[in-house]
């Protein structure tokens, strides 16, 4: 006991002191607090409502939209907004996050601990955590020179998950995430696309071909090593699966999304449906943050919002459709989106760390109409991981002749991303290596012409070094407020 | 016109590591070039017959991936694929696909896994694995040497027999084994390598000898692949060697 307040106390002391140097002190504190007390996260989470997120893409947008969501409905929200997802954020987040509560309007319904965690992370420490609800979004690979294999990722996670008595909110359409719910049917809600909605705008809106299908995660049982048939698909290996041996099959969700019919998700405030099958209600939700995957996200945001109401409030009533009203109202400049205006152009910043996250976010550009011009940037840094190969997983092919017609390059590792490019159809504009990363910025803004945006898709420390530059000339915040 | 066929082996399982780069390298350069090219994707399951394809890929998985499609490859489509390589067909295998060819992986607890044998080498597992860039030394078929780079992420050890060719000699890196210098195979037409990192894409005088073996083979000795732009290959390659031997990270 003694040790946790000695912890705890040198924690917010090297919190308070690195802030005023001006530095987000995100991790630090809490990882002297977990050399001092290893149990620190227990005691600390200990009677708390705490949510976790983890999953491999669209953590930290879910997370966005629950704190945000969660703060409409009248609760006080902590979270680790700066994306610090390992133990040491989330003991710092724990310890230190009562000085930035989240407050909500008029009286507060109670606190609630929104914790974005990777994936590696939540197997050690869901169980001293013990949040009543965990959600999983997704696993696609990631960095498997860092993190080795997804089916050992999902195990992990698995791993996790059985420290605790926690609900589950999990994805249906991920065969992967889906499998988590093998022998924990009573604590599993699953979330996924409405299966006859999926078949009927999967006809509608056939998905472009390139010459070779992207690399493909998790297509094939992993019992009967058969390949898995689709009925229909989103994106990646998701949709509606089912395997022809043993029949296992992608579960019915009770959170389903329905897409709307007259308006692209890569455009502002896409409107569309969503239905809980087990109170049978359809509500019409606005997407606002913008782009395909980002149903996903948003619906596991309105399942985890319902499902932990549903534990702490004791008015059962109406929680799905408060969820869902409060998610249409979510702000949408944040995240791993993030918008500015120059003068009357606009800055968009998509950060994409795997092929999953490049896929949707170059799909998310060529679906967009207001694309003035296009910015890739590439770092090798031992964060991103060294091995940049994975850019040659994801399909630009498809994609090639809806890219801006303005494209440049830039980070460590330009050249490979100029290749890249070259080898979908397409030139660059202009390119060169992270000396040159502001300079380039500079001319893509000046040639991108009058009221449209300029999309930068940088891998995450090219992100950090780009943005440390933009907060100076544009007074956007730093990343940890 | 001429038209190549690429057979893709197992691309839903064997997809690591932005292999499908190799797939995408061969085809871009061969239709630039006026070529015809059809890719044929050939999964578990699938049909081969000898002379579907023209040239044959076959890239590194997931333990988990290639526990599905070994058994395809070893025992059903095995023999098809070892008298193709016997014959004169174009291979380009890279980790997972290039140790398959050999004699056996022995992992290492001891258990050894058989492969198809189709060339004179063997592999065995160790605990430490190899990731790094890599630089090698490349011998072209008129004696000029290319410095080629990639990325290798292996753990296993690969150990050529007495007379079999390797594909290129390490710069920097470990190659096969990390001990004798020798980086993948050479055997008739097909070619194995460590190397990741879309090997193909970034060295493109490999990729158009491939293609020229390949032509050859199908319409004669005397075909003659023309000239392209290298779609900047070069540029990415001396980019590659200069962030190699500065090996500095930017600090954040």
């Amino acid at each position: 006991m003694i040790r946790d307040k000695i912890a705890a106390a040198a924690a917010i002391f090297v919190r308070k002191t690195l802030r005023l140097m001006g530095k987000g002190a995100t991790t630090l504190p809490g990882k002297i607090a977990l050399k001092i007390s290893p149990d620190i996260i227990k005691t600390k989470a200990s009677g708390k409502n705490i949510i976790t997120i983890t999953g491999t893409n669209g953590k930290t947008t879910t997370s966005h939209m629950i704190s945000d969501m969660l703060n409409t409905l009248g609760y006080d929200v902590i979270n680790n907004i700066s994306g610090a997802n390992l133990a040491s954020g989330i003991a710092t987040t724990l310890i230190c996050g009562k000085e930035e509560v989240l407050k909500a309007k008029g009286d507060s319904k109670g606190l609630i601990y929104v914790l974005e965690t990777d994936e590696a992370a939540f197997a050690k420490i869901a169980k001293p955590l013990s949040p009543k609800v965990c959600v999983v979004t997704n696993l696609f690979r990631d960095q498997l020179d860092r993190y080795g294999e997804l089916t050992h990722t999902r195990d992990l996670i698995a791993g996790g998950i059985d420290g605790t008595a926690a609900s589950l909110v999990i994805n249906s359409d991920d065969s992967l995430v889906a499998s988590l719910g093998k022998g924990r049917e009573d604590r599993s809600i699953f979330f996924g696309m409405d299966k006859e909605a999926l078949i009927k705008y999967e006809k509608e809106n056939p998905v472009k071909k390139g010459i070779i299908p992207p690399s493909a995660d998790a297509v094939f049982c992993p019992e009967c090593k058969v390949r898995y048939e689709y009925k229909a698909r989103t994106y990646g290996h998701l949709g509606d699966f089912y395997c022809p041996s043993c029949g296992s099959k992608s579960p019915n969700p009770r959170f389903a999304a329905i897409y709307g019919s007259d308006k692209n998700p890569a455009f502002e405030d896409y409107e569309f449906k969503i239905k809980d099958y087990k109170k049978d209600i359809i509500k019409d939700v606005i997407l606002k943050i913008p782009g395909s995957h980002n149903i996903y996200n948003a619906l596991a945001a309105i399942s985890a919002v319902t499902v932990i109401t549903e534990i702490v409030e004791d008015n059962k009533e109406m929680l799905f459709e408060k969820a869902c009203d409060a998610s249409s109202k979510v702000k949408a400049a944040f995240g791993r989106m993030e918008k500015f205006k120059v003068k009357d152009k606009e800055v968009c910043i998509l950060l994409v760390k795997n092929p999953a996250g490049l896929d949707r976010s170059l799909q998310f550009v060529a679906d967009n109409d207001n694309a003035g011009c296009l910015y890739l940037l590439l770092n090798s840094n031992f964060a991103d991981g060294k091995d940049v190969s994975w850019i040659w997983d994801v399909d630009f092919e498809s994609k090639a002749e809806d890219l801006p017609e303005n494209i440049y390059v830039s980070g460590q590792r330009y050249a490979d991303m100029n290749l890249r490019v070259r080898y979908c159809g397409r030139e660059v504009n202009d390119k060169g290596d992270e000396t040159r990363m502001k300079d380039i910025f500079d001319k893509a803004l000046e040639e991108c012409p009058s009221g449209k945006c300029v999309y930068i898709l940088p891998n995450y420390t090219s992100m950090l070094a780009l943005r440390a530059m933009l907060v100076k000339e544009f007074g956007i915040k730093d990343f940890w407020k | 016109m001429e038209k190549l066929v690429i057979g893709h082996f197992y691309p839903d399982l064997l997809n690591l590591y932005g292999d499908r780069g190799n797939v995408l390298a061969l085809a871009v350069r061969a239709k630039l070039r006026g070529i015809d090219v059809e890719i044929r994707n050939i999964s578990v399951g699938d049909d081969l017959k000898e002379g579907d394809i023209d040239i044959g890929f076959i890239g590194g998985g997931q333990d988990s991936e290639q526990n599905i499609m070994s058994d395809d490859l070893v025992k059903v489509k095995g023999p098809v694929i070892k008298s193709m390589i016997e014959g004169g067909t174009v291979f380009f295998t890279v980790c997972g696909g290039y140790q398959m060819l050999g004699k056996y992986y022995k992992e290492h607890d001891g258990k050894i896994i058989d492969c198809l044998g189709a060339i004179d080498y063997y592999t065995e597992g160790e605990s430490e694995r190899f990731i790094n860039d890599t630089v090698y030394s490349f011998k072209t078929d008129d004696g000029s040497e290319v410095t080629c780079v990639g990325f290798e992420n292996h753990s296993g050890r690969t150990y050529l027999g007495e007379g079999v060719s390797p594909f290129m000699k390490v710069v920097k890196g470990h190659g096969n084994n990390g001990k004798d210098g020798t980086e993948g195979v050479r055997y008739k037409n097909t070619f194995g390598t460590y190397s990741h990192g879309s090997f193909l894409p970034k060295n493109p005088e490999v990729t158009d000898l491939l293609l020229e073996l390949a032509l050859k083979r199908k319409y004669g000795n005397d075909y003659v692949l023309s000239v392209i732009d290298d779609l900047g290959a070069k540029e990415a390659r001396e980019a590659a060697l200069k962030y190699i031997e500065t090996g500095k990270e930017q600090m954040i």
